[in-house]
């Protein structure tokens, strides 16, 4: 197994607005010291609240946002210090499907040209081949080829999803990053979705950078899972172990929270592990673990001293005090 | 015993550019006091219809109620006086919606909206109403109500605005609590936390409330009674228990197979072809025919009818033909 993407204290801080004319300048770290890895063909998922800096971390993964530090090594390159040249030279391993499909699709264009767009801006192949790629691909993604000269609101959300993987795909990328590529489409064509992301990653071989917000969705696609809390991973494991023995409180609180068609209203369910409020403002962080002020496990040292991400039998950890939840 | 709310036959129609479509087409549910009713189906199959419904709120036009009735402890709402529907709007039926930030006025404090909820329906001082507004904050879990109350929608974050509305909903005590999509635009902890309040407000209050959503786990924590809905019908109905584990119609079906949902990991994902048909385009026959895998002759010519053929009340020919 060789590893496509390995992401080393990955940062991302963005500035905020001064407090006066002479005020120090705040800042915003969106995403502290992240690492992980990614093999290829495998799906890492990456879960947790909304401003827990999951997208940032992909996008910044892929230098499509600028990162304050770190590494990030595709297949052996330094992705953060190529040129830019050199940076489009690698864009045509790496590709995005976006969540919103009705914003991301060129309402003007034609959806042929909307796909090959990407052989264009490279200049791959003749005009020929272009034609013929996008015909393959429309194929592959289960679109018909009379549909080739629509425009996209000729497209219900499902098939437009379908269009963005098409695009995504037209340069033979290693690597798909998926930013919540389910989350806008109605239930009955997730499935949809989601079988064919499963068919393309073992017929193609892809990666994926899965982000999502749903459990249930990460568990389909996912081999690997990163849960993400304040700009930090706090736990990452394989999917089996994340998700039959979670190790950290947060973890194990996201799971409590995700409905589950296992519990029954009708056999008095009550959720065990309540955790309230929000989290904590990622401009001035607490001082010690973040997630302290909304842990049921929470102890003098979480307060004052952060946790590091520490492998911990089957995956990595960061909680001073890991274990089942029952513990 | 009679439901506290009945609603039967329901028919909603409205003026488009197609010409009038049929949004509900004879619609029948029911809601017992201290009971969760969840109703699910895809968008556009009518459920926030029902709810509006429900509440008065059709636009007419280019709404229109063709037929069927509401009543609520008996008293008719469809053709009720719109000075009756504002006595009961808030009062005895409440409403939360899928948007806390569009539902909340941005220019007043959440005390204010709250307090203006409660003026509305009974005779308290603005500033017993404006202590009662505090009071329902700190009930629905909001930290430091005194200086929340105080606080404009926009300074709060997207579970506490939830928060707020349905401190609004219960204000008055409502017999009937609607909440459409309450939790779809929220991450998962907080609508766990959101569940959860809904429902000690429920035994708090015993209030009935309609749970509407597309998501099947939610039905599964969240109800005691499951409608299926599907183009503007209900096309099953039962204990959740029932729909959950012998769903009978195709749909219904398809809806708990196709979910990665927590809980029954070991299947693969079922898909449902296709997309639920443009209203206009609804022929005579079953409106899920063109996406079943069952469908017959006569499913393409006859609507088939909510009845108990199978396990419970589910309207498919193939159920009351005994081919699944």
């Amino acid at each position: 197994m060789s590893t496509l993407l390995d992401v080393r204290d990955l940062t991302v801080r963005f500035a905020m607005p001064r407090k006066g004319l002479f005020g120090p300048r705040p800042w915003l770290e969106a995403v502290r010291k992240v690492s992980f890895s990614l093999e290829k063909g495998h799906a890492l998922g990456i879960v947790g609240e909304s401003g827990s800096g999951k997208t940032t971390t992909a996008m910044a993964a892929i230098r499509l946002t600028e990162a304050a530090g770190g590494q990030v090594l595709f297949e052996g390159d330094d992705l953060l210090s190529l040129s830019d040249e050199q940076m489009r030279a690698h864009r045509r391993d790496v590709q995005l499907i976006f969540q919103d499909p009705y914003s991301s699709l060129n309402p003007r264009a034609r959806v042929a040209d909307i796909v090959r767009e990407p052989l264009d801006l490279m200049d791959i192949g003749t005009p020929d081949d272009r034609r013929a790629r996008v015909e393959e691909l429309f194929k592959l993604v289960g679109l018909r080829p009379d549909q080739l000269n629509l425009f996209p609101h000729q497209f219900s959300g499902g098939q437009r999803q379908r269009i963005s993987i098409a695009r995504a795909l037209t340069t033979n990328p290693k690597l798909l990053v998926c930013d919540e590529p389910v989350s806008a489409l109605d239930v009955a064509i997730q499935a949809q979705i989601l079988n064919l992301l499963a068919k393309l990653k073992s017929e193609l071989g892809l990666s994926y950078l899965f982000i999502s917000h749903d459990l249930g969705v990460v568990r389909h696609v996912c081999d690997d899972v990163a849960v993400m809390y304040l700009g930090q991973i706090v736990e990452h494991a394989s999917r089996t172990a994340l998700f039959e023995s979670p190790q950290h409180p947060y973890t194990q609180a996201l799971l409590s929270a995700a409905p589950s068609l296992a519990r029954r209203k009708s056999k008095g369910y009550v959720r065990p592990l309540k955790i309230s409020g929000d989290p904590p403002s990622p401009i001035n962080p607490p001082p010690g673990c973040a997630f302290a002020e909304r842990c049921p496990r929470a102890r003098d040292i979480c307060r004052k001293t952060p946790p590091v991400l520490e492998d911990r039998g089957p995956g990595r950890v960061a909680c001073h005090v890991p274990g089942p939840a029952d513990a | 015993m009679s439901a506290l709310l009945a609603i039967e036959d329901l028919r909603v129609t409205f003026n488009t550019r197609y010409g009038q479509v049929t949004a509900l087409d004879g619609v029948s549910l029911h809601v017992n006091a201290g009971e969760t009713l969840g109703v699910v189906g895809e968008s556009g199959c009518g459920k926030s219809i029902t709810a509006l419904a429900t509440m008065g709120l059709i636009p007419m036009p280019p709404g229109r109620i063709a037929g069927g009735s509401i009543r609520l402890e008996g008293e008719e709402l469809v053709g009720a006086a719109p000075a009756r529907m504002r006595g009961l709007r808030g009062a005895d039926i409440a409403m939360i919606f899928q948007e806390p930030m569009t539902s909340l006025n941005p220019v007043f404090t959440v005390g204010a909206q709250i307090a203006e909820a409660i003026m509305l329906h009974q005779k308290v001082s603005p500033d017993q109403a404006f202590k009662d507004a505090i009071a329902l904050l700190d009930r629905v879990g909001i930290p430091s109500p005194d200086a929340r109350a105080r606080d404009y929608p926009h300074q709060l974050s997207g579970g506490m605005r939830q928060r707020v509305m349905i401190a609004m909903a219960v204000s008055c005590r409502p017999k009937v609590l609607i909440a459409d999509e309450p939790t779809t635009a929220l991450d998962v902890t907080v609508q766990a936390q959101i569940f959860d309040l809904l429902n000690e407000i429920q035994r708090d209050f015993g209030a009935a409330i309609i749970l509407i959503t597309h998501d099947m786990g939610a039905i599964s924590e969240m109800a005691d009674r499951v409608a299926v809905m599907y183009a503007g019908r209900v096309i099953e109905e039962a204990q959740a228990d029932d729909v959950l584990d012998f769903p009978q119609h195709p749909y219904a079906r398809g809806l708990i197979d196709c979910i990665p949902a927590l809980g029954r990991e070991d299947h693969a994902l079922r898909e449902i072809p296709g997309v639920v048909p443009p209203l206009h385009l609804l022929g005579a026959g079953c409106a899920f025919a063109d996406r079943c895998e069952h469908t017959n002759a006569r499913c393409k010519t006859e609507k088939p009818l909510l009845a108990a053929h199978g396990h419970h009340p589910a309207a498919c020919h193939a159920v009351e033909e005994g081919r699944i």
